[in-house]
């Protein structure tokens, strides 16, 4: 039951961004894909989940089926992908936002499966208390819980998450990385979550996968993976790592802003007609 | 095979059928809104037919639908004036606004829904500057007299309209008819035809100027019964795709492109037969009665409003409510100044807007 990607190479127009990309993920496995902006992470993601066309290489399932041919709607009922925010434009309530989900299994009306699907999904992601609510009212980390739903009640065996904790604060970033990391467990998926935080996905993670200028150029578990070699080369920063509760963690080093911080604040010189005028601004 | 129904420490689905049954009464109140609406377009069409300046009752209604059900002609000359008055003038006159408001509203649902821009309107895209182009055209050719006039102005509309949908579509589909491009070539195209009708519009003499405004109004006056059937075949042939399509309609309006797609929506297929279809909507039903503003943009939020987002019942409870919007305008329109008519797409907005406004002031405060 593995996610095969066989020299994978995706581009737009003459501009190749995926360039022969091979890596493969297992039930229950969430693998991170790491890498800078416009490493290819993202168009990674939308051609395995059907949004992007390949040109060249293999997206296969279970060895045998062969994703990038599958029809739509097949496809949709084997992946399910959640964006890096839900994005409104009318006002809708949660259970239908989440029973978009069924879109591939019902035709005009859902079925009573289809409901048992949205309301599991909804109580495994704790959105059953939060009822009828709009979804435009919802918080960020809420309205992600709907997103990951959704997906859920595709009833997926493959989870795909771009960058979904991009625009979250930490609390919502852990919520929504804790979620992912149990449902492939759980449910017994095949995760990828592209994501930018490298300790983040260290913790989350099973596995991570290193992309850079389209190439997997790292694959392994963090600890195994996380280099300062390996990190400069992809990111350009100067990293050191330590080990924290045995994740793997990752420290940038910057000379200049540690000489900064060392360096005493200069005591301002400030005339007292100044003092006058800036007591002034903040009466 | 993984599912999450199948995990039953995280799922614990529940035993009996008690949920399930719950579901279905999940939709009764829409379900209800729109057999409430079905009626009260029915009311409002009889009591509809029922004004003009020839009085006619109740009893007159139906004695004329059950003449031409039987056949039985009257033998009585005023009861043929009131019967022929009702059946060539006011019954014509009354389906027209129905099936035309239906039209432009559900033309409008499909187009905010494809587009995801509740601002967008049936004529968004440039078809109401087109077809007063190819209507104005057709004034200037034939005269501004009505009567032969007549089917010349709406093959005119038609024709333009057409040409002007196939425009946007080929043009968009460059880029991949995304929503933004559609809606800018849509607005560079409602210029060229808007700057166009002008140009006609300044050398026009007084009386062919005349003829080209009272056309941009928008009116039902001029209804005929096969304008009636024309409309009437195109809904009930567009009707059902769109029902069948409401799945899609939703993906793409809520989840947006990308994540549609991953949800088994062919959307660029969906979104071509669509604005296909709602354009033709548009254009057939302005080709007969002009311009008629306001109701394509507005009955679909009135809809909404009261019947939610789902595209499954919005689509037909739009549809309704832009019925009723222009038979009530146009039995308005024909009360206020009467014997004198008011164009129904200027009464339209008279009508709907404090509607509107009362529906979204007291929908806000239901939100806070």
């Amino acid at each position: 039951m593995t996610l095969t990607i066989d020299s994978l190479v995706v581009g737009y127009g003459k501009r190749e961004v995926v360039k022969g990309a091979t890596l493969d993920v297992s039930k229950g496995e969430l693998v991170g894909l790491l890498g800078s902006n416009g490493s290819g992470k993202s168009t990674l993601i939308k051609t395995i989940a059907g949004i992007n066309r390949h040109t060249r290489g293999t997206i296969t399932w279970n060895g045998g089926t062969d994703l990038a041919n599958l029809p739509r709607r097949e496809l949709a009922k084997i992946v399910a992908y959640v964006p890096q925010s839900i994005g409104l434009s009318f006002a809708l309530d949660i259970k239908e936002a989440v029973l978009l989900g069924r879109t591939p299994y019902f035709g005009t009306k859902p079925r009573d499966e289809d409901w048992q699907h949205v309301e599991a999904a909804m109580r495994l992601l704790g959105l059953d208390e939060l009822g009828d609510r709009n979804v435009t009212e919802l918080s960020g980390g809420q309205g992600q819980r709907v997103l990951i739903a959704r997906a859920l009640a595709q009833d997926p065996e493959i989870l795909l998450l771009d960058e979904p904790t991009s625009a979250l604060d930490i609390r919502y970033q852990w919520q929504t990385l804790s979620v992912a990391r149990e449902v492939t467990r759980k449910n017994n998926v095949a995760g990828v979550i592209a994501i930018h935080d490298l300790n983040q996905a260290a913790r989350f993670t099973d596995r991570v996968v290193f992309l850079h200028d389209g190439e997997v150029i790292g694959d392994g578990r963090p600890a195994d993976v996380y280099s300062p070699e390996l990190i400069k080369r992809v990111y350009g920063v100067d990293v050191e790592i330590s080990t924290y509760k045995g994740f793997a963690q990752v420290h940038p080093l910057s000379e200049r802003a540690e000489h900064l911080l060392r360096t005493p604040p200069v005591a301002p010189a400030y005339t007292p007609v100044f003092a006058e005028a800036r007591l002034e601004l903040h009466a | 095979m993984s599912s999450i129904q199948t995990d039953p420490t995280l799922v614990g689905t529940p035993a009996g059928g008690g949920r399930p049954r719950r579901q279905r009464d999940r939709y009764a109140y829409q379900n209800t809104a729109i057999a409430l609406g079905l009626v009260a377009v029915l009311v409002t069409a009889i009591i509809g037919v029922q004004i003009g300046t020839s009085g006619a009752t109740f009893v007159n209604v139906l004695e004329t639908f059950w003449g031409k059900i039987t056949g039985v002609v009257p033998t009585d000359r005023a009861v043929l004036q009131v019967q022929t008055v009702i059946w060539e003038l006011r019954v014509p006159r009354v389906l027209l606004a129905i099936f035309g408001g239906a039209a432009l509203a559900v033309a409008g649902t499909l187009f905010q829904g494809l587009l995801r821009n509740p601002l967008v309107s049936p004529y968004t895209l440039g078809i109401a500057p087109a077809a007063a182009f190819g209507a104005s055209l057709a004034i200037v050719i034939f005269g501004a007299t009505a009567g032969s006039a007549t089917i010349s102005l709406v093959i005119g509309a038609l024709l333009f309209s057409f040409l002007n949908t196939a425009l946007v579509l080929s043009l968009a589909s460059t880029r991949n008819l995304n929503p933004t491009s559609l809606i800018l070539v849509g607005i560079a195209l409602s210029q060229l035809f808007g700057a166009l009708t002008a140009c006609i519009q300044y050398f026009a003499e007084d009386e062919i100027l005349a003829a080209i405004v009272r056309w941009t109004w928008g009116s039902v006056n001029n209804s005929a019964w096969y304008q009636v059937l024309v409309l009437l075949v195109l809904l009930g042939i567009t009707f059902p795709y769109i029902r069948f399509r409401s799945g899609a309609l939703n993906a793409i309006a809520f989840a947006g492109d990308d994540s549609a797609k991953t949800l088994g929506v062919a959307v660029s297929r969906v979104r071509l037969e669509s604005i296909a279809i709602a354009a033709t909507l548009t254009a057939v039903t302005i080709a007969f009665t002009g311009i008629i503003g306001f109701v394509g943009l507005v009955a679909p939020h009135i809809a909404r409003l009261v019947v939610g987002s789902n595209h499954r019942f919005l689509t037909t409870f739009s549809a309704i409510i832009g019925a009723l919007l222009l038979v009530v305008s146009d039995a308005v329109g024909r009360l206020v100044i009467s014997p004198g008519v008011i164009p129904v797409g200027i009464i339209d907005a008279l009508v709907g807007a404090p509607i509107f406004l009362y529906l979204i002031l007291t929908r806000q405060k239901a939100i806070e």
